[in-house]
């Protein structure tokens, strides 16, 4: 398998529980039970990404990128910092697998995780545009803003596609 | 957390001691010579651990450590895709690496694991003077950034650095590379530097 110089990845990559809005590529890489959280403006042709680990933040807010209670009006926020208004934002969300079936330690956390971004998407009133989620492999992704807002999904398992 | 020069060097001895027994194993059981790195024990921010973990398709061999100390942590035998079919080929004497990884593998790999792991854990048990034993075996073949992912979400939901040790064991001959990865809660890690510390400085 072809390996990726990490120090091309540094600045690209969004690690676990942090975040980035940027109007060229963003990438998040070995996505397994997290989420990838991700908002696009059509009309700024920017992007955000939130790499989500656990669905309550439970009053934790040092990374708001980290939770999905959190994440979801800390990136809202961040777009509309950077001039983005609702009406031109649509999310997608990417990854949440269940890697471990044997897993009996706070039941599938990919799924919960899931559940949480998409009832705070709901409460905020952006459209879900596009969904790759659950399953039970891994996941990386590169997004790019310039480009539409396509976003490239390689599986575990080989597969490469396009969301 | 903050950990002094000497921690460092107690809880890297305590690898050592551990990754040795489990060494000892494996090259008992591929009946050829393995040679183990100095033990490296880090502090990482949750953000970074791709720094550790790479997209590499690997086998993960995971297990909780349970016995006295609740929730005590995970230890994970960590075997990269060529590798691990390579360590199943030495063991059932096969030479063909050009196929895909298999149920065969999948349950060789698990029980190396076992066995190495439980090793490890006897002898830091048996140096600290508690018990610790390894839950059954959870296996993932897939990313290993992304399986331990999922691991990391069951211990890092209040903090934000992590406390890892981890040691390569390698076999030169069958060109097989394995890492033995702990991560410790931080309560348990608390109470592994005092039981440490006593038996460095006893009380008479």
């Amino acid at each position: 398998m072809e390996k990726q110089n990490p120090d091309c990845l540094e600045g690209l990559n969004v690690g676990i529980g942090e975040y980035k809005t940027r109007t060229t590529q963003i990438s998040s890489i070995g996505l397994g039970s997290c989420v990838a959280f991700i908002l696009y403006d059509r009309k700024l042709k920017m992007g955000g990404l939130a790499h989500v680990m656990l669905p309550e933040s439970n009053g934790r807010s040092k990374r708001p990128g980290k939770f999905a209670d959190t994440a979801v009006p800390h990136l809202i926020c961040e777009m509309e910092k950077r001039g983005s208004s609702r009406r031109s934002i649509s999310a997608s969300l990417v990854g949440g697998a269940s890697m471990f079936q044997q897993f009996k330690g706070n039941l599938d956390i990919g799924k919960r995780n899931i559940c949480a971004l998409k009832e705070h998407l709901s409460k905020s009133g952006i459209p879900l545009e596009s969904e790759d989620t659950g399953g039970t492999s891994g996941r990386s992704l590169h997004f790019f803003p310039e480009d539409g807002g396509k976003i490239i999904i390689r599986r575990a398992d080989g597969k490469c596609y396009e969301l | 957390m903050d950990l002094s020069d000497q921690q460092l060097d107690m809880l890297k001895e305590m690898g050592n001691i551990g990754a040795s027994h489990a060494a000892t194993s494996l090259s008992q059981m591929l009946m050829s010579e393995i040679e183990m790195t100095v033990p490296e024990v880090v502090v990482v921010d949750i953000s970074r651990i791709n720094k550790y973990f790479s997209e590499e398709i690997s086998a993960m061999v995971v297990f909780e450590i349970q016995g006295e100390i609740q929730p005590a942590g995970y230890i994970i035998y960590h075997v990269p895709k060529s590798s691990a079919i390579r360590l199943t080929n030495t063991m059932l004497g096969s030479t063909d690496e050009d196929r895909d990884f298999n149920e065969m593998d999948e349950s060789a790999i698990t029980e190396i694991g076992n066995i190495m792991i439980s090793h490890f854990l006897d002898a830091t048990a048996e140096l600290l003077g508690v018990v610790m034993l390894p839950s059954p075996p959870m296996v993932a073949i897939d990313m290993a950034l992304a399986a331990f992912e999922n691991i990391l979400a069951q211990v890092a939901g209040d903090i934000n650095e992590i406390i890892l040790f981890s040691t390569e064991l390698k076999s030169t001959n069958n060109d097989i590379s394995s890492t033995i990865v702990m991560l410790p809660e931080e309560q348990t890690l608390k109470q592994i530097l005092t039981l440490l510390n006593n038996l460095i400085n006893p009380e008479i």
